[in-house]
């Protein structure tokens, strides 16, 4: 169990005529990651989730707020203690070309951390061997096929599978999995998404799924929760089915219904929202964070800034959390032309 | 909207968008191994006006396709066979030197993927937009400018103040709208975009299309879309053309290729991408991995090894593309069932 | 154990190749060595000359008597059958000299260029993985090492040392040369630490000294290469330069020795009689300069796996 409460990041930009402007990356967040749970953050560029990605996976740090795992507060540890901690949370990068050393065999780079691992179990050195082939095998590659050979003689749907046992070697609780089919060819990403759901389900590993396009969130597991990340605060929480269905937040809404109809087997939503800008860099901070581009604000919107509530009523099986003023639900998402 | 601008579009209302007519182009790129075609005896007609989206994974040949348009495919490689025919300029692949660098730009428009690496670091968009003017002899480079403006205007961005920016200054959508800018401001009449969205946020990514979709109507434009990303394509484009291995497998209106997909390839990819809605267990990725110029099968059909419909003639025989109802289709597998079909008709 | 979900290797045409221990691993390498340097006919050329140099340092000496046999009837003889190069002004053969001149030569060159490159790598990799306290001390020092002036220093310390040992020659050269290599190993640190691989390998608790050495080291492998066997000709230059300055005192025969003596006893840039006296040090000079250059080219392609194996 990972739990984060208050995660805060200042990011701090050099130039301009008053020297350093400080540049918020994640306002405050509160997340919790249970054991086999799958999590996702959803945001665009500079929603802060990949920042938030890698404090979870302790490659970056935080200046507020707390992330608590296994009931042990992080903040309370030395550097040096926190890393078994942090070595349970393994990120699995976007690139898979940029993630293998090229100059070393797939067995070359299996093997180190395999090493490391049998001495922290006093498991013998020939166990390395025959684990490296098991997490091959597990992450549905064959490794007599795969184990002599170079990262450039694989497809990128091999190295990103490699890249996942690479990670699994740790025997990890979390898997953090940022953007991690973005770069795989087409026909091949639903194959690694069934992994990782193959994953939760039999070795019990948490998923933290951080991606821009919703539709990949719900291929990780249908008991999956979703948090819509807008400049650093999440504006959406609840179950990932019960949000792509039932969209409240306008800017969940604008995310949802810009990803493209494939016409001919469906048609658009009836309510699609299209926020009225584009985003901007250094916009201000006051009131709703979305207001500027939301096509429902008001005069309230720009003032105020709406936190994260709840929606627990009557008939709702899963709470369902937003940051907005004017909840209303829409149907934003393409409808099959069979239905 | 300015006279000026008002008696251009008149002029481009006025001039027909050409037809670009692809016929049996073959690009061979030069491997140890001998040369190999990365595209092979492609056929593909661009209706005039219209938008033809060209899908395909790593390996498919579809950015090989787009450089034969501009005849700019760069060692290792070269076009080996094939002629491109674009309405009024003749044969791009017989043009040389001069007249071929005239026609890049002034006819052909080329968006490069995001537009990330096409600008120049170190000089700002104006400098870069007078550069190309006087590189393709422009005289008027105020009216030039003030195209420049109004087209940035019309993609919802501040004219001057993108003119006088540096690349770095410009996020991925802004950049993206400068590409297809400089693409357009002179005039080009047949444009390509390669990747128009890849690496683009969702919301970014949507109104890229949008806007694509209404200057291509504008302009009059003949358009070539090159993504490996069916939704894009299926947003923007008329018709869609799927690209396996060097070959186009399926061609045809984006609807009726999405609702009713003839080769396998094309059903397997419709069917491994994520959607919003719909039954999750019947998603499932293609077998196999996309070939590379290496491992692309000597004979046969190259999406038989990944092909749930395979049958001995694959092996042996590489099919033809079968024309029908205004689609096109080389499978042998459909290519059978397409005769059934016709022969009860005829019952 | 099952094998799960779409299994991307199972089309695979190729089978499966053999083992992966150590030395399969290592067999692999240096057929791929083999494979690059046939690639070009060049490649080869450079082999066959800086191995025919290897071989004069390593024998040469044996070939001829510890004291060169003089002939009083032919000074500074022209070429001949016997005297390939002529003879200088003792009447002993140009030829002997260069081949028995070598050792000293080459072997401060290689002594040179190990320690220039391994101490130059070795700064700039720890400074550039470490960065901030670490990297701002050593790059001090790399300053300091940049900023001394070879040339006097070496003029100072010879009026108290001899130099009799090419190893030493190769120590002081070495110590005085490594700034440049650790800017540079320092950049290219630099930028492979921000790597997937290099984060992955830090996520995973991998010990520095594997990121360094195993991770970090192999990626910059031809680069060290190319600056290890330039450094060989620049060493050699160095010292050569030094002796025939006569800046340095010459208790042993070499190259640079027989330079100063042809110009300044001789006279060979007035007189055609010790050219080939001059000529015959500058040809191979020039000769294994050019093997090293031949070889330099195929060091991309044999420390990159794709390169080497296509």
């Amino acid at each position: 169990m990972i739990t984060g409460t208050g995660i805060t990041k200042i990011f701090k930009q050099r130039g301009g005529v008053l020297g350093a402007r400080e540049v918020p990356a994640l306002r405050g967040v509160d997340f919790a990651i249970a054991k086999g749970g799958a999590v996702s953050f959803i945001g665009e560029s500079g929603s802060g989730k990949t920042t938030l990605g890698r404090i979870v996976a302790g490659l970056e740090t935080h200046d507020a707020g707390e992330i608590v795992i296994d009931g042990v507060p992080m903040s309370t540890l030395s550097h040096r203690r926190r890393q078994p901690y942090f070595r349970r949370i393994q990120l699995i990068h976007q690139d898979p070309y940029s993630a293998l050393n090229p100059t070393r065999t797939i067995h070359q780079t299996l093997e180190a951390p395999l090493r490391l691992r049998a001495r922290q179990t006093g498991r013998p050195r020939s166990w390395v061997d025959g684990r490296a082939a098991e997490l091959l095998a597990m992450v549905g590659i064959d490794p007599g096929y795969v184990l002599p050979r170079y990262p450039h003689q694989l497809s990128g749907g091999m190295r990103q599978r490699v890249v996942i046992a690479r990670a699994l070697t740790m025997d990890p609780e979390v898997l953090v999995a940022d953007e991690a089919v973005s770069m795989i060819d087409v026909s091949l990403r639903l194959g690694i998404l069934a992994l990782l759901k193959d994953l939760r389900e039999r070795l019990g590993v948490g998923v933290l799924f951080i991606t821009h396009d919703i539709a990949t969130a719900r291929y990780i597991g249908d008991d999956g929760e979703l948090y819509v990340l807008y400049r650093g605060q999440v504006v959406e929480r609840g179950a990932t089915e019960k949000i792509i269905a039932d969209p409240v937040h306008p800017y969940t809404q604008s995310l949802l219904s810009a990803i493209p109809v494939l016409h001919g087997l469906e048609r658009p939503g009836a309510e699609r929202v299209v926020p009225r800008e584009m985003q901007r860099e250094g916009e201000p901070d006051g009131g709703c964070l979305f207001a500027r581009r939301c096509p429902f604000s008001t005069e309230r919107c720009e003032n105020e800034m709406p936190v994260l509530g709840r929606d627990g009523g009557p008939g709702q099986e899963t709470e369902q959390e937003y940051a907005c003023f004017h909840p209303k639900r829409r149907s934003v998402i393409p409808v099959g032309v069979g239905e | 909207m300015t006279a000026h601008t008002a008696a251009r579009d008149m002029a481009a209302r006025d001039m027909e968008a050409p037809g670009v007519a692809i016929r049996d182009l073959t690009v061979v790129y030069k491997t140890p191994a001998g040369e190999l075609p990365a595209v092979r005896g492609v056929d593909l007609t661009l209706a005039p006006g219209t938008i033809t989206g060209v899908v395909g994974e790593s390996g498919s040949g579809k950015s090989t396709l787009a450089l034969s348009l501009l005849n700019a495919v760069q060692p290792p490689g070269r076009i080996a066979a094939g002629s491109v025919e674009i309405d009024g300029l003749g044969d791009v692949l017989t043009l040389r030197g001069e007249d071929l660098r005239r026609a890049r730009g002034r006819q052909v428009g080329y968006v490069f993927q995001a537009a990330q690496n096409s600008l120049n670091p170190l000089k700002t968009i104006g400098k870069q937009l007078l550069d190309l003017g006087r590189s393709h002899d422009v005289e008027d480079l105020r009216g030039l400018v003030r195209d420049a403006k109004d087209l940035l205007a019309r993609m919802g961005m501040d004219g001057a103040r993108v003119l006088d920016s540096y690349q770095h200054e410009l996020s991925g959508g802004m950049r993206q709208r400068v590409g297809i800018m400089l693409a357009l401001v002179l005039n080009a009449k047949v444009v390509v975009l390669d990747e128009p969205t890849t690496a683009l946020d969702m919301i970014t990514q949507a109104t890229i299309l949008r806007i694509i979709r209404e200057v291509h109507e504008e302009r009059a434009l003949t358009t070539l879309v090159i993504t490996h990303d069916v939704g894009a394509v299926a947003e923007v484009a008329d018709s869609l053309a799927v690209m396996y291995g060097g070959r186009v497998v399926e061609h045809g209106p984006v609807t009726e290729v999405l609702g009713d997909a003839w080769h396998p390839y094309t059903q397997g990819l419709i069917r491994a991408i994520p959607r919003l809605s719909g039954d999750l267990s019947l998603a499932r990725a293609l077998p196999g991995r996309p070939p590379t110029l290496g491992t692309l099968p000597k004979q046969g059909c190259v999406f038989r090894e990944r092909c749930e419909r395979r049958m001995e003639v694959c092996e042996t025989d590489e099919p033809m593309s079968v024309n029908r109802d205004g689609r096109t289709v080389a499978c042998h597998a459909t290519d059978r069932h397409l005769t059934l079909v016709k022969r009860k008709e005829f019952v | 154990m099952t094998v799960i979900v779409n299994p991307e290797g199972a089309i695979s045409p190729e089978a499966a190749p053999a083992g992966t221990t150590r030395a399969t691993l290592r067999r692999n390498f240096w057929r791929g060595v083999w494979r690059v340097l046939r690639r070009k006919p060049s490649r080869m050329a450079g082999v066959v000359i800086v191995a025919l140099f290897a071989v004069m340092g390593l024998a040469g000496p044996l070939l001829y008597p510890a004291q060169l046999p003089r002939d009083d009837n032919a000074l500074y003889a022209p070429p001949s059958l016997a005297h390939p190069f002529g003879t200088d002004f003792e009447g002993t053969d140009v030829l002997a000299l260069v081949v028995t001149g070598a050792r000293y030569v080459l072997l401060t060159g290689l002594a040179t260029a190990v320690i220039t490159v391994a101490l130059g790598t070795l700064i700039g990799l720890v400074a550039g993985f470490h960065r901030g306290r670490w990297d701002t001390l050593l790059m001090r020092l790399t300053d300091m090492n940049l900023a001394i002036p070879g040339l006097p220093l070496l003029l100072v310390l010879s009026t108290v040392w001899k130099f009799e040992s090419p190893l030493e020659m190769g120590l002081v050269l070495g110590v005085l040369g490594w700034g440049g290599i650790a800017r540079a190993v320092r950049s290219q640190t630099l930028s492979l630490r921000e790597r997937g691989f290099i984060e992955a390998a830090r996520g995973l608790g991998l010990p520095t000294r594997h990121i360094i050495g195993r991770e970090l080291l192999p990626s910059m492998a031809p680069y060290i290469a190319m600056n290890m066997l330039i450094a060989v000709t620049g060493a050699v230059y160095a010292q050569v330069g030094l002796f025939f300055l006569g800046v340095l005192p010459f208790e042993s025969n070499n190259w640079g020795v027989m330079l100063n003596l042809a110009v300044f006893n001789g006279g060979a840039l007035t007189t055609p009689a010790a050219l080939p006296y001059l000529l015959a040090p500058l040809i191979a000079i020039l000769l294994l300069t050019l093997g090293i250059v031949l070889i330099v080219d195929a060091m991309d392609e044999i420390f990159n796996p794709r390169l080497r194996e296509e």
